[in-house]
């Protein structure tokens, strides 16, 4: 007797259809189990035979024969015991085919027959809508994250009998335990609560608002890392096809939870140095994806910029300008968004008070090995450079009125919309992306503009790349005043958040 | 010719060389003596001699000398006239100076300006101040085209169009450090860059301090701009006072770790620089060319001006804390820090970072 159920297999952050075929005929007893296997799907067959055995369902001593089909895809993950088992019990005859055709199956069982939950459960559904698949049958772990995905019929079970019972007609009913209810932790972080930092607020808020790429450098304490954490909380809130593009890669990581909700607001995320490649782009065991991916839509903090390894940051360099990263390994291929605004923070000097020549006891040699930490082409990629001045006491503790984020966030979002206008039918969407070759036309300069940045030019020793990049930033400050023509103090605003080079270490 | 010859000679010592010359002061004699002879040179061991004897047959003194006038390198030895007088008057006085430029006028007078690599920005204004002072009262500025002190110096003469003169610590075919490019392009145009070390010698630690009394030994006054406890410039000082020569330093707070070495130089009883009049005064300097400092502080500032003027210090100031400690935005903070510049009150040492000019 032959069946067949369908499944999904993830790549990347998109599923994939898969055929799970069981056939039973008259032969040698044997079970055998074909269709491009990795390990993990290869031990299914243990899991689902005893799994089976524990619920009282004893497998017919026949020739048994299981195909995963499409054979020239790898088969990985672990949410093909549940497909299988349902394709044996159909073969078996204990399910009839009408009741499982048009249902997708993902699980993992244990040996007594209980449903586990897997990963990626958002993508497989979301997915399966799009192909015209209705009906879903989930781990019941899962059945909040499969539910996100709004006109999916999505049935849960914790074992394998409860199924069985669904399966041969009895009427559908939740009967899993209560699930612990994982609401989204509210973001408590608000701009009101930096006091001080004039200066790094108002570079966080043109920063967001063109996203620009920002690299702060201060003394430690000076509230880089405040400013940086709250730097998500004033970019405008995601859409609905962000959340979801969001939701699933998280989901892939099995990071979603029991949400009853898709995520709402931007990720923000701060990888330790010690970050290994493989940990900031995605890959290793399973391709799932790195910090560079989970902080798609929202911020990807780097603090201690110069203990970081040069190489790993390298890696950044790709998904800086694609928005995307591919992953190739010897077990296949997958490509996750990675589209994030970088934010850095560095101390000024190894002892921390440079330029301060009689507190710092670095020497010009230290100041240049400290400089050549930095990666270069990571910084040639950071529009903005802000100094991060110490905060003194009186600022500190003084009971002054700061904005809070919202409000800040309502002026990004109008910056955003400005961008989305002039940008319509392009290829890119934010200030920081226009490519070189179309600046002049996306940021004109009056004549007297023309000239100050030609002084500026020479007496800076601006380059090529640099005079772009302070055109975009100004084009963003023009933006934030809703001003039609960058104007000679947009550009002085721009000029003051130049990247820092070499002459910033060649002493004072 | 010949005394490139000597000095060339691996392993002959300055030391070495000074026995030589007690009893055989010309080089091209030497060329000419024969093995028996300079083998009684009292002092010189077998195997110096075996050295001198070998480097005789593959040394051509014509082709070498050739070479160096080739790379348009001038050399001169204590034999010659030309050689510096201030110099040989010195304990111990290098045998061959290998000079890109000229040699020092041996009639004008001479300051070398020397100071901490690592220095702050207060003590970069004082050198430079003083270098154009120096210039423009027509005395040479002597200094090593280190970092820090030492480019001020250099870059300060060059600016006022003065002479200025450099020593260094490796061979005058190499520009150490690098950075410095510009001072090793611009010096031989107007002074000298001189070392007493062959082409070739890479610059290297131990051969620093030796060549610091080339610098005093060649100025009349020291000035220690900034030092540390542990500097090389307190060894150019006390090579000065070796040698005989005044040596100034600049006084300084007694908790700055920059000051404390010349501090201590003005405990042992070096004169104190005060400020550039005062020093030319001392130098009998200021009756015939009197000094007219710029004054920029007779331009009046405006309010805001003022009120940002007073946030700076020596000290680099960033430009986030002067918005944060003025009730300033930046474009505003920008039009006066512009203006401030323009009056010649503070100037932008590094991107972003401004201190008070003195």
């Amino acid at each position: 007797m032959y069946s067949m159920i369908m499944t999904s297999m993830l790549d990347g952050i998109r599923a994939v259809p898969v055929r799970v075929e069981v056939d039973i005929c008259a032969g040698l007893p044997g079970f055998d189990m074909v269709g491009f296997l990795s390990s993990e799907v290869r031990e299914a067959k243990e899991r689902v035979r005893t799994a089976l055995h524990n619920c009282g369902i004893a497998l017919p001593p026949k020739r048994i024969t299981i195909n995963l089909s499409p054979a020239n895809i790898r088969k990985s993950g672990t949410g093909f015991d549940l497909p299988i088992a349902v394709a044996l019990l159909t073969a078996m005859e204990l399910v009839s085919p009408e009741s499982v055709s048009g249902m997708i199956f993902a699980g993992e069982l244990n040996l007594r027959g209980d449903i586990l939950p897997v990963n990626g459960v958002l993508p497989i559904v979301s997915d399966g809508c799009v192909s015209g698949v209705t009906r879903f049958v989930v781990p019941y772990a899962n059945v909040r994250e499969a539910r996100l995905v709004k006109n999916a019929t999505v049935y849960g079970f914790e074992n394998l009998n409860q199924l069985l019972a669904f399966l041969k007609g009895e009427p559908y009913t939740e009967r899993g335990g209560e699930l612990s209810d994982v609401r989204e932790k509210k973001r408590e972080v608000d701009f009101s609560e930096v006091n001080g930092q004039r200066f790094l607020r108002r570079a966080a808020e043109v920063a967001a608002s063109g996203m620009h790429n920002i690299l702060m450098v201060g003394p430690p304490g000076a509230g880089k890392t405040m400013i940086s954490e709250r730097m998500a909380t004033i970019l405008p809130p995601l859409t609905e096809e962000e959340r979801l593009e969001l939701s699933k890669i998280y989901s892939v990581c099995g990071l979603l939870g029991n949400r009853t909700s898709l995520l709402e607001t931007r990720p923000f995320r701060s990888p330790h140095h010690t970050i290994t490649r493989v940990g900031l782009s995605g890959g290793g065991i399973g391709l799932r994806p790195g910090e560079i991916s989970l902080a798609h839509h929202g911020v990807l903090f780097l603090d201690e910029l110069t203990e970081f390894d040069k190489a790993t940051l390298d890696i950044l360099r790709q998904p800086l300008e694609e928005h995307v990263i591919h992953i190739t390994r010897a077990s296949g291929s997958v490509t996750y968004p990675a589209g994030f605004l970088l934010l850095a923070a560095m101390n000024p000097c190894s002892c921390g008070y440079y330029p301060d020549m009689q507190k710092c006891r670095c020497t010009p040699s230290t100041l240049q090995r400290y400089f050549g930490r930095v990666s270069q082409p990571l910084i040639d990629r950071m529009d903005i450079c802000v100094e991060a001045p110490m905060v003194s006491y009186e600022e500190l503790t003084g009971a002054s009125f700061n904005e809070c984020s919202a409000d800040i966030q309502a002026r990004v979002q109008a910056c955003h919309a400005i961008q989305e206008k002039r940008y319509e039918g392009e290829l890119f969407f934010h200030n920081s992306q226009i490519p070189a070759g179309r600046l002049k036309e996306f940021c004109p300069l009056g004549e007297k503009e023309e000239r100050y940045m030609e002084q500026m030019y020479e007496k800076l020793g601006l380059t090529a790349r640099t005079y772009h990049k302070v055109l975009r930033v100004a084009r963003t400050v023009a933006d934030c005043e809703h001003a039609e023509n960058i104007r000679l103090k947009h550009l002085q605003e721009a000029i003051c958040y130049r990247s820092i080079d070499d002459k910033f270490w060649g002493g004072v | 010719m010949y005394g490139l010859w000597l000095a060339n000679i691996p392993g002959i010592t300055q030391f070495k060389i000074r026995l030589i010359r007690e009893v055989c002061p010309v080089a091209e004699e030497l060329y000419a003596m024969s093995d028996e002879t300079i083998a009684k040179i009292p002092g010189l061991e077998k195997a110096d001699v075996c050295r001198i004897i070998e480097s005789r047959k593959i040394w051509n003194p014509e082709r070498e000398w050739m070479k160096l006038q080739e790379k348009g390198i001038h050399f001169v030895t204590l034999e010659d006239a030309v050689y510096p007088e201030k110099l040989k008057s010195i304990h111990n006085p290098p045998y061959a100076l290998y000079y890109m430029g000229k040699l020092p006028d041996p009639e004008a007078k001479s300051v070398a300006i020397v100071g901490a690599r690592g220095r702050s920005a207060y003590g970069s204004q004082v050198a430079r101040q003083l270098a154009e002072a120096l210039a423009h009262a027509g005395i040479a500025v002597v200094s090593g085209m280190a970092r820090g002190i030492d480019t001020d110096g250099h870059m300060g003469a060059l600016e006022a169009h003065g002479e200025t003169f450099a020593v260094l610590g490796c061979g005058v075919d190499i520009c150490y450090p690098k950075q410095n490019d510009y001072l090793y392009r611009h010096i031989p145009e107007n002074g000298g860059i001189l070392s007493e070390y062959p082409l070739g010698t890479e610059p290297m630690a131990a051969l620093f301090p030796q060549r610091n009394r080339i610098i005093s030994g060649l100025s009349d006054y020291t000035v220690v701009i900034e030092a540390r406890t542990r500097s090389g410039s307190l060894i150019t000082a006390d090579y000065a006072m070796e040698q005989g020569r005044e040596v100034y330093a600049l006084p300084g707070r007694i908790t700055d770790p920059l000051s404390q070495g010349t501090n201590a130089l003005i405990r042992q009883g070096a004169g104190i620089y005060t400020g550039v009049e005062d020093f030319l005064k001392d130098l009998q300097f200021l009756e015939a060319n009197s000094y007219v400092q710029s004054d920029f502080r007779k331009n009046l500032l405006e309010k805001d001006e003022s009120l940002v003027y007073s946030l700076f210090d020596f000290a680099p100031v960033g430009l986030g804390s002067l918005i944060q400690n003025s009730p300033y935005g930046l474009s505003e903070i920008m039009n006066i820090l512009e203006r401030l510049e323009q009056k010649g009150f503070v100037k932008e040492t590094i991107p972003n970072y401004y201190v008070k000019t003195i």
